[in-house]
C-alpha cells in the first residue's frame, strides 16, 4: 500500500517536473577548407528553475554543477579546456572560441560578500570536478576585465554590470586529455553511452588538430517578458579533423569517431546533425545519406545551407564523398583576425607584439585584453599602437599594473581600427629573476603568457557560426540576423624563457666551496691561533738525556 | 570394562569440544575481517617523456584496482606529467605497458586527481595525513577512517633513503615513516599495503614504525630496479620489471579470487626482476597467507540492512507547494554583448 503510494507520488513528481528541464543534442559538421573538417557538439540543458531554488529536484541538469553554483553564488560560469590553436585566418570563426590551455571566467551574483574567497573555492571545486589544474588559480593570476566581457545571460533589471564580480583566469600550460573528457562526459544525462555523446571516444578526439571542451552556464529568460528565468548549460566539444591524419578526404562519422551512432539518447528532446553545405561549391561532394531536411539560413547577409538529419533509434552514420580531385581554393579571409608574437632580445629585454587585421570595408571597434604574468615587468610608456606609420590613439586604455608575486598585469585597450588595415600593438618588458623555489620542475621549458582576447561586435556574419545571445542551440542560429555578431578572438599563447639557473650549479658550487674552505681552514686556523715560540736547540742524544735525568736522580738520591 | 568405555567417551567429548572450538574459530575469522572500505593512493613521481614507464607503471596498478572494484572516488591518482596526450606520443590518449599494445592502461575512463605540478612532496604528505587546505575537493582527499585498508603505490626514481619527486625535490624515508605514523595516530587506516617500484626501494620502508603495514619494494638497498622492455614505436622503455610481473599476476586475479598476499609477495623472483624484491612483514599482524589479495586490491562494499524506516512524503509536497505559491516578480534583461564605444568618445 505504502509502496504503491510512493510510486504514484514519484510518477506525479516526474510528470510535474518533466517539462522543467529539457535536453537537446546537436552536432554541426562544417568542412572548413579542402583539408579540415570542423565538428562541433552542442549539448544544451535548460532548466526552469527560479533564481533562488537549486534545492529542488532536477531530472536532467547535473546536480553536482547545481550544487557548486549555488554554494559559491555563481551567476554565470564559462570554462574552456583546449588543445591546439584555432586558425581564424584559415578556418573562420568557431561556434565557441577558446584559448589554448585552460580558461575560466565567472560572474558572481551581486550579493556575494567575498568574491575572492568564493572564486578560490570555486576553482578548487572545479579542479576536482573536471580533473584540471584550476586549483592553481587564485588572486595572483586572476583579473577582472572591465570591457571585454559582459554577462551573456540575463541580469536583474535593476542592476548595472559591475566587473568587480567578474573573475577571469587562464592556464595556458594546461594539458587536455581523457581525464578531462571523462568527468565532462559524466555531466551528460546519457553519460556518453547513447546518442551523440557515444561518438566521443577519447582516442579519436585527441587525434585531431584542435580540440576544445567547453562548459557554459548562464541564466536565461524562459518566457517572452523575461519575468521567469531558468538555467542553461551548454556543453560543447569542438574538433578539427585533418584529412592528412585521417588518410582520406572522404569522411564519415565512422571515420571520425570510430563508430556510428548506435542508439539515441532517450532523455534528449531532439538529436540532430547539421552538415554545412558551403564547401560544396568549391569542392563538390555528395552526402552518403539523403538529409531529412535542407535548411537555408540567411543571416547578416550571408546565405548558408545545412543538411539536417534527425538521429533516431536506428544505427546511424553519415558522410561525404568528394566528387572531384582536390581543388585548392583561395581562402577568403575573415573580417577580423589577430596574431601575437614575442620580440626583444637577450635574457633581459623582451617585447610583445599584437597584430590585429581588419579586413572590413569600414572601421571596426575592438577591445583588446592582455593578461600578462607578474614575472614580466611591463613598461607602459613603451606601449605603441600603430596603423602603418601612423600612431593610433586608443579610445580608452585601462592598465592595472601587476605586482611581483601578487597580481597579474591587466591591460585593456579600446581601439577603432580603420578599414582594411593592420593595427600593431607593441609593448616592452623586462624579465625578472624568480626565487629559486618558484621555478617549476621543468623550468627550462619556459613560462607561458596567456593569449590576448580581441572582442568585436561584427556588423556582418560572414564565417560566423556562433549562437545569438538569446539562443541556446545551433538551430537558434539559423536565420538569426541581429544588429551585430560578437566574436572573441584568442591569439597564440607565448613561451618566454626567464633567466633560469642551472640547478646543479649551486650543488657544484657548494661542493667546491666546502672543499676549498676545508682545505684552507686548517692551515689558516693554525696560523692565526697558534703562537710561534723559540726553542733552544738540544743536540744531546737520547741516551745522554736519559743519563742526565738519571744522573740528576742519582745525585738527588746520593744527597 | 567400565574403564574401557570411559576412554572413548572422553575422546568423543574431546573431539566434540575441538569441533566446537574450531567452529568458533571460523566464526571469529569472519568477524575479524575488520576493514570496512578500501582506498588506493597511486603515485607517479617522475616527470619527462623518458620516464614514460613510471606512468605506465602507475596506470597499470590503477587499472587493476579499478577492475577489482575500488571506485574512482576512492582512488587517488597522482601523475606528475602528461604522457597520453604528450606531443611525442604516436598514439594520443593511450599509454601501453606492453610492446604488443594489448592493454591501453590509460583507458577511456580515467580520473587523475593530482597532475603535473600538483604532484609534490607537500601535497603527498598532506593527502596522507589529511591536513589539506580548506576548499579542497573531495576527489583530492583521502577520506579514510579506522576501517580503511589502503594500498599505497609509489613509483619513480629513488635512492638510499629517499624518493625523488619531479626531479626537483625528494621525500626521505623518515618523513614517509612519520607521515604513516601520523595517519595511524589519527586513526586513518586499518592496514596499509605499501608498494614501491624504485631503485633501492627497501630503504624507503626501513624506517617505518607504525603497526599494520605490509611493505614490499622492488629492490633492496644497493640495488637498482630495472625496466622491462622498449617499445620501438614509442621509443622509450615502457614498463618496469617489478610492476610488469605484478600486473601479470593481478591480471589473473578477479574480484572473487582466493589468491593471497603471500603469493603476491613472491611475484617477480630474482631471475625475472634482476633486483631482489624486498618484503617487510614485522609490522603486519596477520600472516600474508591468510590475507586475500582483494583485501588491498579489491573493494569491500558493506551493505547494511535497515529496517523500520518510516517515509513521510506528505511534508515534502506541502513544502514544494508553499515555495511555488510565492513567486517574486522580478524583471530581467540581457546586456549588450560588448561595451558601447560611443560613451567614451567626446
Amino acid at each position: 500500500m505504502h509502496y504503491a503510494f510512493i510510486l504514484l507520488l514519484f510518477t506525479f513528481i516526474e510528470i510535474c517536473i518533466s517539462e522543467e528541464d529539457v535536453f537537446t543534442e546537436e552536432l554541426l559538421i562544417k568542412p572548413l577548407n579542402a583539408d579540415n573538417v570542423y565538428t562541433h557538439f552542442h549539448f544544451t540543458t535548460k532548466w526552469n528553475v527560479p533564481d533562488s531554488g537549486f534545492s529542488s529536484h532536477s531530472r536532467i541538469f547535473p546536480r553536482i554543477l547545481g550544487e557548486i553554483i549555488e554554494r559559491y553564488n555563481v551567476q554565470e560560469l564559462h570554462i574552456g579546456l583546449t588543445n591546439g590553436l584555432w586558425r581564424y585566418e584559415k578556418w573562420g570563426y568557431p561556434v565557441v572560441s577558446a584559448s589554448p590551455g585552460g580558461e575560466i571566467w565567472t560572474w558572481f551574483k551581486p550579493d556575494t560578500k567575498d568574491v575572492d574567497k568564493n572564486w578560490k573555492e570555486l576553482t578548487n571545486s572545479l579542479s576536482g570536478l573536471l580533473c584540471a589544474s584550476f586549483n592553481f588559480i587564485d588572486s595572483t593570476n586572476t583579473i577582472s576585465p572591465e570591457f571585454s566581457f559582459r554577462p551573456q545571460g540575463i541580469i536583474d533589471n535593476s542592476e548595472k554590470v559591475n566587473s568587480s564580480y567578474l573573475k577571469y583566469s587562464s592556464l595556458p600550460r594546461e594539458i587536455v586529455c581523457t581525464e578531462n573528457l571523462t568527468p565532462w562526459k559524466k555531466l551528460l544525462p546519457c553519460n556518453a553511452k547513447t546518442g551523440l555523446g557515444s561518438l566521443l571516444n577519447s582516442g579519436y578526439i585527441h587525434n585531431t588538430r584542435y580540440h576544445s571542451l567547453g562548459l557554459h552556464l548562464r541564466r536565461i529568460c524562459t518566457d517572452k517578458y523575461c519575468s521567469h528565468t531558468g538555467l542553461e548549460l551548454q556543453q560543447t566539444i569542438s574538433l578539427v579533423y585533418d584529412s592528412k591524419t585521417l588518410g582520406t578526404r572522404n569522411w564519415s562519422l565512422i571515420k571520425f569517431f570510430g563508430q556510428g551512432i548506435l542508439n539515441s539518447c532517450d532523455l534528449a528532446e531532439s538529436s540532430t546533425i547539421y552538415i554545412d553545405n558551403k564547401m560544396n561549391s568549391s569542392n563538390p561532394f555528395r552526402l552518403t545519406l539523403k538529409p531529412d531536411e535542407v535548411i537555408t539560413s540567411i543571416r547578416g547577409g550571408t546565405v548558408s545551407e545545412f543538411a539536417k538529419y534527425n538521429v533516431g533509434k536506428t544505427i546511424f552514420s553519415v558522410g561525404v564523398d568528394y566528387l572531384t580531385q582536390k581543388e585548392v581554393t583561395i581562402n577568403q579571409l575573415p573580417v577580423l583576425y589577430a596574431h601575437q608574437y614575442l620580440s626583444g632580445y637577450g635574457k633581459e629585454n623582451g617585447g610583445l607584439v599584437l597584430k590585429i587585421t581588419n579586413n572590413h570595408w569600414s572601421e571596426l571597434d575592438v577591445v583588446v585584453l592582455q593578461n600578462i604574468p607578474w614575472y614580466l615587468q611591463l613598461y607602459l610608456h613603451t606601449l605603441k599602437i600603430t596603423v602603418g606609420d601612423k600612431m593610433l590613439k586608443p579610445i580608452k586604455l585601462k592598465f592595472k599594473p601587476g605586482k611581483l608575486r601578487t597580481r597579474y598585469h591587466h591591460l585593456e585597450i579600446l581601439l577603432r581600427i580603420p578599414a582594411k588595415s593592420v593595427a600593431t600593438v607593441s609593448l616592452n618588458f623586462d624579465y625578472t629573476f624568480l626565487k629559486w623555489q618558484e621555478y617549476p620542475p621543468d623550468a627550462n621549458h619556459g613560462f607561458y603568457i596567456g593569449s590576448a582576447i580581441i572582442s568585436c561586435y561584427l556588423p556582418l556574419a560572414r564565417d560566423f557560426v556562433g549562437l545569438p545571445q538569446d539562443g541556446s542551440m545551433i538551430r537558434d542560429s539559423f536565420n538569426a540576423s541581429r544588429s551585430g555578431y560578437l566574436v572573441q578572438i584568442r591569439t597564440e599563447t607565448l613561451i618566454v624563457t626567464l633567466p633560469t639557473p642551472d640547478f646543479s650549479m649551486p650543488y657544484n658550487v657548494i661542493c667546491l666551496a666546502c672543499t676549498v674552505v676545508a682545505l684552507a681552514f686548517g692551515p689558516l686556523h693554525n696560523i692565526t691561533t697558534k703562537r710561534f715560540i723559540l726553542k733552544v736547540k738540544d743536540d744531546r742524544t737520547l741516551l745522554d738525556k736519559i743519563k742526565a735525568k738519571l744522573g740528576i736522580n742519582l745525585k738527588k738520591k746520593e744527597d | 570394562m567400565n574403564s574401557i568405555f570411559q576412554i572413548p567417551s572422553f575422546i568423543i567429548i574431546f573431539i566434540f569440544s575441538f569441533i566446537i572450538i574450531s567452529q568458533c574459530q571460523i566464526e571469529t575469522d569472519w568477524a575479524k575481517k575488520d576493514h570496512t572500505n578500501n582506498w588506493a593512493v597511486l603515485v607517479d613521481t617522475s616527470r619527462f617523456w623518458f620516464n614514460y614507464r613510471h606512468i605506465a607503471n602507475v596506470l597499470s596498478i590503477y587499472r587493476s584496482v579499478k577492475r577489482l572494484g575500488i571506485p574512482d572516488s576512492q582512488i587517488i591518482l597522482m601523475i606528475a606529467d602528461d604522457m597520453p596526450c604528450n606531443p611525442r606520443n604516436p598514439r594520443p590518449a593511450t599509454v601501453f605497458n606492453n610492446a604488443n599494445q594489448h592493454i591501453n592502461v590509460y583507458g577511456d575512463d580515467v580520473e587523475v586527481d593530482y597532475r603535473g605540478y600538483e604532484v609534490t612532496v607537500e601535497n603527498f604528505v598532506r593527502l596522507l595525513t589529511g591536513r589539506l587546505p580548506p576548499g579542497t575537493p573531495r576527489s583530492k582527499q583521502l577520506l579514510t577512517d579506522e576501517g580503511s585498508n589502503i594500498l599505497i603505490y609509489l613509483t619513480g626514481h629513488g635512492g638510499d633513503g629517499f624518493l625523488k619527486f619531479q626531479d626537483s625535490e625528494e621525500i626521505g624515508s623518515q618523513e614517509m615513516a612519520d607521515a604513516l605514523e601520523q595517519m595511524w595516530q589519527k586513526q586513518r587506516y586499518n592496514e596499509i599495503f605499501f608498494m614501491l617500484d624504485t631503485c633501492q626501494a627497501a630503504s624507503m620502508y626501513e624506517r617505518f614504525y607504525s603497526p599494520n603495514i605490509l611493505a614490499v619494494g622492488s629492490s633492496l638497498v644497493g640495488e637498482d630496479s630495472l625496466s622491462h622492455h622498449v617499445d620501438p614505436a614509442i621509443g622509450v622503455y615502457i614498463i618496469d620489471r617489478y610492476t610488469y610481473y605484478a600486473l601479470a599476476f593481478l591480471e589473473s586475479v578477479d574480484a572473487d579470487s582466493k589468491r593471497n598476499m603471500a603469493e603476491f609477495l613472491k611475484v617477480c623472483p630474482k631471475r625475472d626482476c634482476i633486483s631482489t624484491v624486498g618484503v617487510r612483514k614485522d609490522l603486519f599482524k596477520r600472516n600474508p597467507k591468510d590475507v586475500p589479495i582483494t583485501d588491498f586490491f579489491g573493494s569491500v562494499r558493506p551493505v547494511e540492512v535497515i529496517e523500520d524506516v518510516v517515509i513521510e512524503p506528505i511534508s515534502f509536497i506541502s513544502k514544494n507547494i508553499s515555495v511555488e505559491e510565492t513567486p517574486k516578480i522580478k524583471k530581467y534583461r540581457y546586456v549588450p554583448p560588448l561595451v558601447n564605444f560611443d560613451q567614451f568618445i567626446q
